[in-house]
């Protein structure tokens, strides 16, 4: 009787444990804090991982006595840094970063051939907000940019792939060389380019990318307080 | 009995049996193949698409492999099905066939068209219990 008891308590502690293990796995459940990433520290990337498309871009932290900032260099070259975090874009919509263009790639101005499309998908700065699905051909994705030609405003859907959402944040020459501060509201933006009536799942990651390797010419960026996952209001640093 | 009359030479009897024989041997054999291929199908793309990470890279390099293992798919399943079902027939046909035969044999020699013995076929399931049958009517 007492040994049939202690089964039924140990067999129901192992049920509960795997529940809790179930949900406490699952993306919807899961739940990073609010993210900053200062680059103060030249070690800041180490809890990056860097994605090679074409080539390496060179990726690195500048620190001085105040602060830091990450350094993009582009030749001929498509990389991107990535970083795994969960969020709900619902709950937490916003996302901050300071940008810095100091060379843009030198894209075909007015070429409007059927090649063209893919000859200018390089930009010099892109964020973004990947929201993975459940399959592999479900993920969705928004990419903020800076480009030279395209209008500020504007969305576009990728020439690679329909679920990617390609933001132009900053457009032109006009802040060349100069830090410009953005904050958005992933929510909103996700409603406003993949339509009113789809809701995004829980951000499973944020990456950046710097690249030239379509327009085979350089770019450089700098990239700093990227902050994902908070309310209006940013959570005390 | 030579080869050629050995041979069975409808695949499809018709009876209740074989229908259900078939549609068992059939869903059994296809059932979990799909669910296994959907399964690895998923889990391999869903794998290279988290170490890829960035959806362009996804879109460069996994896709274009997607769609060409799509179009393999595409040809070689209505293939596959096509041999499964005709493999279910076959194998269907050697349980259903000999009994639906014995069937008719049996009602030949009660309504006295036929008498002796029940001839069946080397390679048949049924041939024991046929046997069995035979020296039964022997015995009558």
């Amino acid at each position: 009787m007492f040994r049939a008891s202690r089964y039924i308590k140990f067999k129901q502690f192992w049920i509960l444990g795997i529940v809790v293990f179930i949900l406490a796995s699952s993306p919807a459940f899961a739940k990073d804090l609010f993210k900053w990433f200062p680059f103060t520290r030249k070690d800041s990337l180490g809890e990056w991982q860097e994605k090679i498309f074409k080539g390496r871009v060179l990726y690195s932290v500048y620190e001085d006595k105040k602060s830091g900032y990450l350094s993009a260099y582009s030749k001929e070259s498509a990389s991107g840094i990535f970083y795994r975090l969960t969020f709900n874009p619902k709950k937490e919509p916003m996302a901050s970063w300071r940008w810095k263009v100091v060379k843009f790639p030198d894209k075909k101005e007015g070429d409007n051939s059927s090649t063209a499309w893919i000859e200018k998908d390089d930009y010099a700065a892109r964020f973004y907000v990947i929201f993975p699905g459940i399959t592999f051909n479900s993920t969705r994705s928004l990419e903020y940019v800076w480009d030279k030609e395209l209008p500020k405003g504007n969305i576009i859907t990728s020439p690679y792939f329909k679920n990617i959402k390609i933001i132009v944040l900053e457009s032109g020459e006009k802040n060349l060389g100069n830090w410009v501060y953005e904050e958005r509201n992933i929510y909103k933006d996700f409603k406003e380019a993949f339509g009113e009536e789809r809701e995004p799942g829980p951000a499973g990651a944020i990456a950046i990318m710097t690249d030239s390797d379509n327009s085979l010419s350089t770019a450089e960026a700098y990239y700093d307080d990227i902050k994902v996952g908070y309310k209006n209001e940013p959570e005390s640093e | 009995m030579s080869q050629n009359q050995n041979k069975r030479k409808k695949k499809f009897v018709g009876t209740s049996l074989q229908r259900k024989l078939l549609i068992l041997i059939f869903a059994s054999a296809v059932i979990p193949a799909a669910i296994i291929a959907i399964s690895l199908y998923y889990l391999v793309f869903n794998l290279l698409a988290y170490q890829m990470g960035i959806p362009e890279f996804i879109a460069y390099n996994l896709l274009p492999v997607v769609h060409k293992v799509n179009l393999i798919i595409f040809i070689a399943v209505p293939i596959s099905l096509f041999l499964i079902w005709l493999v279910a027939i076959d194998l269907s046909n050697r349980i259903a066939g000999p009994i639906y035969r014995m069937e008719r044999e049996l009602n030949a020699r009660l309504t006295g068209e036929k008498s002796g013995p029940i001839s069946v076929r080397k390679k048949d399931e049924i041939r024991p219990l046929v046997e069995k049958i035979n020296k039964l009517i022997q015995k009558g």
